[in-house]
């Protein structure tokens, strides 16, 4: 127990691409599983004395990445091994995560990309059921202009894909 | 997705590619220096561009209409959203997908399309000249095919056209399937497509006839692919659909799904087709009457039947909202199974089997297995309080004498219970869609209810009564309950057939479990409690008859001689007996009733159960034994107590000692041998039927039938035989010739009945083994290979127990025989019959008297058997008075065969053998023989080697005390022949040296010695003539016995010594 209340006292320092360093508990950063491997991996010390790049996220994103784990770091630790039942049912979004996804879409996809990275399948979930709840309803064309996809069909071609799948229009 | 590595080798951007890569570098200097290496990283690109793994993880959130819709923006989508895992997984979460059947349509196919690639390949080989081309499918797999496609089929069903993106040139096209296949397929999915669409036509016309007009939308959309190639399909197709069988397609979309890889998105599609409209209704719905689903399907079956497709639906359903829509759906559900549940009860009440009952109980399997219909008809049950059946337990306890119990009512219990059960069999079976199931249930119920409520007081109350009532009790009811569940009609079980067999004893076994322990330790106590008292009870009969007897010979005397007779006779039947009489006594009847346990009748029920009691009823089986026991129980029961008194008190001791001796068959009695088994076999019956229950249950049975065995020999052996065997060991080696009465029996006393005894103890040795054959070896309880097998090795144990006390009763035997034989050599031998010269002295004169009344067989008097005693008491005093010289003219001579009676002839006139020789021929005959059968033949072997052996140097010790005169020669030549005679019936070539020898001996006698001196010393000294048994000392030593030695010695002595030396 001793231990693990030094681990709750220890902070760790995040650096940013853009090189500002932003300073959390160690249990919140370890929401990330990157940093909680490298952590492991590289030994107490040397990730105490200097702070953690993260070359591939830039700061805005950063904090909000470190805001959503500061929220849900009481959270259960993730297991890595439900790979197979990531198509399992969803739980769905809770209000705090709505809120904290209303966020313009650039900033969504860089989270996403971010949670990606650092390895927060939580929160990348989270983002993803956002996306897809910006896809439902929408007509290809605005799929595409939202998610910047060139449309490499022809008219006929569409049309038929669309034909084919006629059972599965609603509404 | 959660791994960033896996998104690099995606190549989803060119960010994790280098983040990858400084990854990797840091990798290979560790610590700081990785740190550096990340800082050192620069970022090349900002663009936010969703990777591929991204969007495959948001696809996975989005619902089916818009992931199709999703799939219309592109290429690479349309790839992705098309991937057939995405759709194998949807089927496989509704439990449709069968990867076998998926995996054998794969090989099939790949087989066929390896086929058909080669005939390919010679095709376009012959094709190549005219160049029609080759085309690059859809899948970017070009497949040359040699068999035209028909473009019918095409426009047939224009929804698979996904993969023929060109439009196929007559010769060639490319799938991944074979084209027969492929059109086959084809030709099968757009039927049922039809098929499907003409039934969403036949719901929406009918829905239009019921005026609902704000489901039209719900209804649109289910003209499943049909929208573009509905028109050339409609005309092939719909002539031959009947519009009544619509609905059943679309009930049974869910069973019909297909498992074939690359289509599960089509097959997929066909459920959602079906299945959707309905759900998402359902989920608006407001209350249970708004549903589509309810209207359009009007009859509680087919609802049913559409809301359990619904819930197997609704799990393939993990688009947001899911949980929502599945609450809903099982609120309806709820609401709809507890409406036809009531409609059940209400059938119920009203016992309409056939109507409501029968119609909502398949409702309600359709829905979901009808475990509320289940529950319902057994919860409410009538049996539960029928009158008839809930009998009172007591009766078998109050019915019946005290300390037993009584199995009638009980079999009367279970025979209206099992009439009960059939009936309400018959009722499940026109109730329920799974009677089998449903039945077992009951049965359970009835088991846990009525039949523990049955057993567990009738078990308490006879326990605390008496532990026999309470083993019988247990073993009976539970060979009942068994029956019970076998011989119910238990509905045929189609699905899971697992015999009604096996159910019936889960069933019984789960009905005991809590009384098996106990009881099995209970009849292992109860066996061995009842044959300690049996024992204990018999030891103590004898110790007061003991006592009884020694009283009564000190007032009176008697021959028993016919008695004894009479007993061996009977007893030497009971002694052949035993193999042929035993299986056929009760022995079997435990197991009489094991061929019968199988009956399917309930009169066989009936039959058994009465014959169930035959076992627990040892009274009942003895009957059957008398002729074993009888004589041995009259002859018991007669002997020890002769009603005659003995007067002499000398006369009367012997007689008690004699009385003693005889008690050696009562050391321990056949009788209680026989009731032990009896007892054991009861137990061993009774716990026996638990053994057939298997498993844990049945193994612990079937070791406590083997300690029970165990117990029965340690409790025969340890308690009865062994101390038996030990006191008539004891007993023989007191015995003493000179002290007995009688030597006119034909036998040694003692002896006799110590031979009894191994008769009496090989007889109950062969009933154990028997025993062990019939009770424990064929009904498989103990493995009679298996060394190990605490029943065979107490068999063992007891059978060598047994063998070890014959031999060391048989080795004090031989000494009191031998004994026996000196003293009636001794006694008997009358110095006239070697010597018959001798003239008679005063002693002689009454000794030849009382020699007659000696051999007066069975007719003695007082006064006679007085003065005998007086004159063996004398004699055995002085037995040396035999060998002196008596006066000649006492004429005693031999009788006929059996040398019991005695003519006072001449004894000139008879050349036989004498009186004295036959009675020990038959002393030795009779008792050697008495075991012939009785023991072990190499044991008995022995037993006659050694008797003849002692017997050869008896008869040797015995003429070295004789005179023998040249006349008496021929008497002792004819004894010595008659020895011969007798030796060689037992087949025993050793021995037989030794008398051959000794009849050779006998001749020196008759040798004239006055005239022939010289030729008796060439016989003395021939040793060959002796074949070694006797050297020449020894044969100079019987020469000295001639009644003319001192007249003749000089002369012998000269022709061995003197004359040699002269020749010499």
């Amino acid at each position: 127990m001793a231990e693990n209340d030094e681990r709750a006292l220890q902070r760790v320092s995040l650096q940013s691409n853009d090189g500002q360093i932003i300073t959390v508990d160690r249990v919140v950063a370890e929401r990330s599983l990157l940093i909680k491997n490298l952590i492991e991996d590289l030994g107490d010390e040397a990730v105490m004395n200097e702070a953690i790049p993260l070359p591939n996220v830039n700061e805005p994103v950063l904090r909000k990445v470190v805001e959503w784990c500061e929220h849900h770091r009481k959270d259960p630790p993730q297991t890595t091994e439900d790979e197979n039942d990531s198509r399992k049912k969803s739980t769905e979004i809770d209000e705090w995560d709505q809120k904290f996804m209303q966020v313009d879409q650039e900033m969504l996809f860089e989270i996403i990309l971010a949670a990606n990275y650092m390895d927060i399948k939580p929160l990348l979930d989270v983002g993803c059921k956002t996306v897809a709840n910006m896809i439902k309803g929408k007509s290809p064309d605005e799929i595409r202009k939202t998610f910047n996809i060139t449309n490499d069909f022809t008219p006929e071609e569409e049309e038929q894909i669309r034909r084919e799948n006629e059972w599965a229009e609603d509404r | 997705m959660s791994n960033f590595k896996r998104a690099s080798m995606a190549g989803a951007g060119p960010k994790s590619a280098s983040s990858s890569a400084a990854m990797a570098a840091g990798g290979h200097n560790k610590n700081g220096s990785i740190l550096n290496a990340l800082r050192a990283t620069t970022m090349i690109d900002s663009k936010p561009v969703l990777p591929a793994e991204i969007l495959v993880t948001i696809l996975d959130y989005l619902p089916v209409s818009d992931l199709l819709r999703f799939a219309r923006t592109s290429r690479r989508m349309r790839e992705m959203v098309y991937d057939d895992t995405r759709w194998v997984a949807r089927l496989r979460s509704m439990g449709v997908w069968d990867e076998v059947e998926a995996r054998r349509r794969f090989e099939e196919v790949m087989k066929r399309r390896r086929e058909a690639a080669e005939r390919a390949e010679r095709e376009r080989l012959a094709a190549a000249a005219a160049a029609a081309g080759t085309t690059v499918g859809a899948m970017g797999m070009p497949i040359g095919r040699g068999q035209p496609f028909p473009g019918q089929s095409l426009e047939l069903f224009p929804g698979l056209q996904q993969q023929q993106q060109y439009p196929p040139p007559p010769v060639i096209t490319t799938t991944l399937f074979d084209a027969g296949e492929e059109e086959l397929r084809r030709k099968k999915i757009a039927e049922e497509k039809a098929q499907r669409e003409q039934a969403i036509q036949a719901a929406a016309q009918r829905r239009a006839v019921e005026e609902m007009e704000g489901l039209q939308d719900g209804f649109e959309t289910m003209k499943v692919g049909g929208g573009g190639g509905g028109g050339a399909l409609l005309p092939t197709a719909q002539p031959q659909k009947d519009p009544f069988s619509d609905p059943e397609a679309l009930l049974n979309v869910v069973k019909n799904a297909r498992s074939i890889r690359g289509h599960a998105r089509q097959e997929y599609g066909k459920i959602y087709g079906a299945l959707a409209p309905f759900y998402f209704d359902l989920a608006k719905a407001k209350s249970h009457t708004d549903p589509v689903v309810f209207r359009v399907f009007r009859d509680p079956e087919r609802q049913a039947q559409m809301l359990a497709n619904l819930r197997t639906f609704a799990k393939s359903d993990w688009a947001a909202g899911w949980r929502q829509r599945e609450e809903k759906l099982a609120t309806m559900a709820g609401i709809f199974e507890s409406a036809v549940l009531h409609e059940f009860e209400t059938g119920y009440e009203f016992w309409d089997v056939d109507g409501r009952m029968h119609k909502y109980a398949h409702v309600l399997d359709l829905l979901n297995g009808g475990t509320a219909a289940v529950e319902l008809f057994i919860q409410k049950h009538p049996i539960f309080s029928d009158k008839e059946v809930l009998a009172n337990p007591m009766e078998c306890v109050n019915q019946a004498l005290a300390d037993d119990v009584t199995l009638e009512p009980s079999r009367r219990f279970f025979e209206v219970l099992t009439a009960k059960v059939n009936e309400q069999a018959d009722i499940i079976n026109r109730v329920f869609p799974k009677p089998a199931e449903v039945f077992w249930l009951l049965m359970g119920k009835i088991r846990d209810d009525i039949l523990t409520d049955y057993v567990t007081p009738l078990f308490d109350e006879t326990h605390e009564r008496s532990l026999a009532a309470y083993v019988k009790a247990v073993s009976g009811l539970f060979e009942q309950t068994l029956q019970f569940f076998r011989t119910v009609n238990a509905p045929k079980n189609e699905k899971n057939p697992k015999e009604q067999e096996e159910l019936a004893k889960e069933f019984a076994l789960k009905a005991f479990e809590q009384h098996l322990d106990l009881y099995l330790a209970d009849e292992l106590d109860y066996f061995t409690q009842q044959a300690e008292a049996e024992v204990g009870e018999w030891e103590k009969k004898l110790s007061e008859q003991d006592a009884t007897a020694e009283s009564f010979y000190m007032g009176s005397f008697t021959n028993r001689q016919a008695d004894k007779k009479d007993f061996l006779t009977s007893f030497r039947k009971v002694v052949m007996m035993p193999v042929s009489v035993l299986p056929s006594l009760p022995l079997g009847s435990p197991f009489a009733s094991k061929p019968a346990t199988t009956p399917t009748t309930a009169t066989a029920a009936a039959a058994n159960g009465g014959e169930l009691q035959a076992p627990e009823n040892p009274e009942q089986s003895r009957p059957v034994s008398p002729s074993l026991t009888a004589p041995v129980i009259a002859d018991r029961t007669g002997s020890p107590l002769p009603d005659k008194a003995p007067t002499d008190e000398l006369a009367a001791k012997a007689a008690l000692m004699t009385s003693r001796l005889e008690g050696i068959k009562s050391l321990f009695s056949i009788e209680v041998a026989l009731s032990l088994v009896h007892k054991a076999k009861s137990s061993l019956g009774r716990a026996a039927v638990f053994i057939q229950l298997g498993g844990q249950a049945g193994g612990e049975a079937r070791e406590q039938c083997e300690a029970i065995f165990v117990a029965l020999l340690r409790i025969l052996g340890g308690r009865h035989i062994k101390p038996g065997f030990d006191k008539a060991v004891a007993h023989l080696s007191q015995y003493n010739p000179r002290e007995v009465s009688h030597h006119d029996k034909g036998g040694v006393a003692p002896l006799v009945t110590f031979i009894e005894l191994v008769n009496v103890g090989d007889l109950i040795s062969q009933m154990i083994d028997v025993f062990y054959e019939q009770q424990l070896t064929t009904p498989k309880i103990a493995d009679r290979n298996d060394f190990l097998d605490p029943a065979g090795l107490a068999k063992k144990k007891f059978e060598q127990m047994l063998d070890e006390s014959v031999a060391a009763g048989l080795n004090k035997g031989i000494d009191v025989l031998m004994d026996e034989v000196e003293y009636v050599c001794a006694t008997t031998q009358q110095p006239t019959d070697y010597n018959p010269t001798m003239t008679t002295d005063p002693f002689n004169d009454a000794a030849s008297i009382s020699g007659m009344s000696v051999t007066t067989e069975g007719t003695s008097t007082t006064t006679n058997s007085s003065s005998n005693n007086r004159k063996s008491r004398y004699k055995s005093g002085t037995p040396s008075i035999w060998s002196l010289p008596s006066l000649p003219g006492t004429p005693t001579t031999p009788g006929g065969s059996s040398g019991t009676t005695t003519n006072s002839l001449g004894p000139q006139q008879d050349i036989g053998p004498t009186p004295t020789a036959f009675r020990i021929r038959d002393l030795v005959a009779s008792h050697t023989s008495m075991l012939t059968g009785s023991t072990d033949k190499s044991m008995l072997d022995v037993f006659n080697g050694e008797v003849g052996l002692r017997l050869f140097a008896a008869v040797c010790k015995h003429l070295k005390r004789q005179r023998i005169s040249t006349e008496g020669a021929i008497k002792l030549i004819a004894d010595v022949n008659l020895y011969y005679e007798y030796i060689r019936t037992l087949k025993n070539n050793d021995l037989l040296a030794y008398f051959k020898a000794l009849r050779e001996l006998s001749q020196i006698y008759l040798i004239d010695a006055k005239h022939h001196a010289k030729e008796m010393a060439t016989i003395i000294a021939d040793n060959e003539r002796f074949s070694g048994v006797f050297r020449a000392e020894e044969v100079y030593e019987y020469a000295e016995r001639r009644a003319d030695w001192y007249s003749v010695r000089k002369e012998v002595e000269r022709a061995m010594y003197g004359l040699e030396c002269l020749v010499m």
